[in-house]
């Protein structure tokens, strides 16, 4: 990790809910883990707030007024928002949690719930962005040396990674043996790989990303 | 016939005029009284002739006249003698004054008392035209109406009489021979029985007047009597008949006679009666004695008393509800008749009737009350999401404290703020439950004066939550000038709520959802409520909306509806549906503005 992206780690929950009761409760339990809370009374005012790029949750009430909980949650995918989410019900309401849980919440408390259940759902769900957001950042990291490849090199890079010997490739490119190890070891060296099998784990990344 | 010649009442005759055969001048001969030889004056006769008329007048005045006939031809010593009186009837004028009738004649002419002569056809018309005494000598020869009058007169001497200088009549003497002449003495003496023969006159008609007075009076009595013996016969129907109590009575309090339907409406009897141990101040129960005190002040007043009820207590203390009304007699400032009606049927079906009423309205409110549960039932999870946000948060709230508390970490100033926090949720999740408890609770209706903008404002409350979970546009157009309504608060309410939930129903799924309440005013000066949405509309079912056990509804029960306008017509208000434009409902109600409601 270098220091520039370690500065604002403090991570964020955000609350959306229309009661300001639950809104001032819920800022000051987190407050007693040491978490910072920002505060919404609709779906609406979240999406007009720009935050810090930092690990983040939602808390969100299934009623809200305006959209609702879920039509707020489908809004997120498909713009692309990746935030992990703890749904909040006043009633125990089976099918819709399990249509939350579906698209991928962390949690579905009912309310009044304990304080250690939200507090814990809390803590998975910062650990699951701050997880992806490493990892996003390795895969930024990733892509960036690979395309820092010239075409000869990322064309060896990619037999190797498919099992080839040196001879193979050489034959495969019309090329000396010794011309592929050459080009084999500034590939290795600018992907910062230590072995073949640590490049091949970074290309799988870097491929599995690349998929839907 | 000659008596009928004289008796004819015939007006034909009586109006003609007389045609006279001779002139007077050649029938009269009454200068010759004075120059005839004349009798010395028997003074002492006329005396007595005169103290026997004016004794017999004293006695017996209706036979006056035949007195007079007989004085004179007792003193004139002449044949017949007699009066003729023009006819008096003040209400035929072609018989008042047109005859002369004989009332008395006596000697040879007797005959023909009660008959007479048409005015003008014979000598006393003449004598009174003339104004004096006559002397006629065979006065046939002018008067061919007297020619058949046997025996002829050969002399006659007619004197008129005055009543108030007024002609009244004649009196006369005749000689049917010659054998006598009527002489001075004659004249002296007829004109002083002329005199007479008014004043008798005067105090005949006197008589005659009184006796018609009499037989007036008497006719007028005796039609009197005939209608009192009717009516009194028909009041005996009356009272006899027992239909209704009636009693004699005076304004001491005592009766002084009832008939037995009034005896047996008090459980007394005869005996009591009769012994006056009934009297109507002890019949009256305390309390309504101010009530009698006020009918005395009337009855004093007016001579009346208009019905009114009271009560009775019988002989056996049992009260019994009565109407009475009556009078004082005619005349009498103490004593009057009364009668009283028995109320005891009458008032027992009203009582049934107001307890079949207060049966109703008890069943009524339960079923209302029913109603309100199924309605609460179906807000549950409402009312489960308005109780548990203030819980979530003290639970919160409290779990933060308790955390700063392990980790000694409590600041004094964060625990104030979250304790006030606790509070105001703790007193706001109450206030939910009494809120509910409130529109549930069984009570008996409660009538005060509202706002019906309140109760719009609590209803919204109570169902604001569900409102929001459907996620509907809510309208709301109050009137802020609008009369108060007398009304019980839970039942307007449960009217309005069920009124609303209905309209958040037919508008599930629909693409539009706007739910608008309005309260306003009518024509009628009635507040009015409306609340429309714009759901799938009442098609077809309009008119079995109000049908109990009718729904649509999945789950309903179907009595909402025809609860809500039961209500609202117990609270003498309507409640109905319309369709909206373009499309949903409109559930209406009216309720009379305080003041003008008679409930």
């Amino acid at each position: 990790m270098t220091a520039a992206r370690a500065i604002p780690t403090a991570p964020l929950v955000v609350v959306i809910d229309d009661d300001p009761s639950i809104r001032s409760s819920l800022k000051f339990l987190l407050s007693t883990v040491g978490l910072q809370a920002a505060t919404f009374d609709s779906a609406d005012g979240f999406l007009h707030t720009n935050f810090p790029d930092v690990p983040s949750c939602l808390v969100l009430d299934v009623r809200l007024p305006g959209l609702s909980g879920l039509d707020f949650q489908r809004e997120l995918a498909a713009r692309n928002i990746c935030i992990p989410i703890i749904f909040l019900t006043g009633h125990g309401d089976i099918p819709m949690s399990v249509r939350a849980m579906k698209a991928g919440a962390i949690e579905f408390l009912t309310k009044p719930f304990r304080d250690q259940d939200l507090l814990d759902a809390v803590r998975v769900a910062l650990d699951r962005d701050r997880k992806r957001r490493e990892q996003e950042t390795q895969m930024a990291d990733f892509r960036h040396r690979f395309d820092s490849l010239t075409h000869r090199e990322q064309e060896v890079v990619s037999m190797v990674v498919a099992g080839m010997l040196n001879k193979q490739i050489a034959a495969e490119l019309g090329t000396a043996e010794n011309t592929v190890k050459v080009h084999r070891s500034r590939a290795m060296e600018k992907m910062h790989a230590q072995s073949v099998a640590e490049l091949v784990k970074m290309i799988d990344k870097l491929e599995a990303s690349v998929e839907p | 016939m000659a008596e009928s010649a004289f008796s004819s009442n015939d007006p034909q005759l009586a109006t003609s005029v007389s045609a006279y055969a001779v002139p007077l001048e050649s029938i009269l001969c009454t200068e010759e009284l004075h120059s005839r030889p004349t009798r010395p004056p028997d003074y002492e006769k006329e005396n007595r002739a005169l103290v026997k008329l004016v004794s017999a007048l004293a006695d017996s005045p209706s036979t006056i006249f035949h007195t007079l006939a007989e004085t004179i031809q007792d003193i004139t010593r002449c044949d017949s003698a007699g009066l003729s009186l023009l006819t008096k009837d003040g209400k035929t004028p072609h018989v008042d004054g047109q005859r002369f009738y004989w009332p008395a004649i006596c000697g040879m002419w007797n005959p023909h008392v009660g008959g007479g002569t048409p005015r003008n056809f014979g000598p006393c018309g003449d004598v009174l035209d003339q104004n004096r005494t006559l002397l006629f000598t065979h006065f046939e020869r002018r008067y061919p109406y007297l020619m058949p009058v046997s025996p002829a007169a050969e002399e006659c001497l007619l004197v008129p009489f005055y009543v108030n200088g007024k002609a009244v009549g004649t009196i006369w003497g005749i000689m049917h021979s010659d054998r006598r002449k009527f002489d001075a003495e004659d004249d002296r003496v007829m004109a002083s029985l002329g005199k007479f023969a008014s004043s008798a006159y005067q105090a005949w008609m006197h008589i005659e007047e009184l006796k018609v007075e009499v037989a007036e009076r008497e006719k007028a009595e005796a039609e009197v009597r005939e209608l009192a013996k009717g009516l009194e016969a028909k009041i005996r129907r009356l009272v006899e008949a027992n239909v209704v109590g009636i009693m004699m009575f005076n304004l001491d309090g005592a009766i002084t006679e009832a008939n037995a339907a009034f005896l047996h409406m008090v459980q007394f009897d005869r005996e009591d009666l009769a012994s006056g141990r009934v009297r109507w101040a002890d019949l009256t129960p305390a309390e309504w004695r101010g009530r009698d005190e006020r009918a005395l002040v009337e009855i004093k007043a007016t001579g009346t008393v208009q019905p009114y009820e009271k009560e009775y207590l019988r002989k056996d203390g049992i009260r019994v509800p009565v109407m009475v009304g009556g009078a004082l007699f005619e005349g009498s400032q103490s004593e009057g008749v009364a009668f009283a009606l028995d109320l005891t049927q009458q008032k027992s079906a009203q009582e049934r009737l107001e307890e079949a009423r207060r049966a109703l309205y008890t069943i009524q409110a339960e079923l209302a009350r029913v109603a309100r549960v199924t309605t609460m039932g179906e807000l549950a999870a409402s009312i489960a999401h308005e109780v548990n946000q203030p819980l979530t948060a003290i639970t919160n709230n409290g779990s933060a404290c308790l955390r700063l508390l392990a980790n000694r970490k409590l600041d004094p100033e964060v625990l104030k703020s979250a304790l006030q926090e606790i509070v105001a949720d703790g007193t706001r999740a109450s206030a939910v439950i009494t809120r509910i408890r409130g529109f549930l609770k069984k009570a008996p209706t409660e009538m005060c004066e509202l706002d019906i903008n309140d109760i719009i404002r609590e209803v919204l409350t109570l169902a604001g939550h569900e409102l929001q979970k459907n996620q509907l546009l809510l309208e709301c157009q109050l009137s802020g000038a609008l009369p108060r309504v007398r009304a019980d608060r839970v039942q307007l309410q449960q009217v309005l709520l069920n009124l609303v939930m209905n309209g958040v129903e037919a508008m599930n799924g629909a693409p539009n959802r706007t739910l608008s309440l309005e309260s306003r005013t009518d024509e009628s000066g009635n507040v009015l409520v409306a609340v429309r949405d714009s759901g799938t509309g009442l098609g077809s079912e309009v008119d079995r909306l109000f049908t109990p056990f009718f729904t649509t509804k999945t789950n309903g029960m179907g009595m909402g509806l025809p609860i809500s306008r039961s209500l609202i017509e117990s609270h003498g208000g309507r409640l109905w549906a319309t369709a909206n434009s373009p499309h949903g409902a409109v559930f209406s109600f009216t309720l009379p503005a305080a003041g003008e409601c008679n409930l």
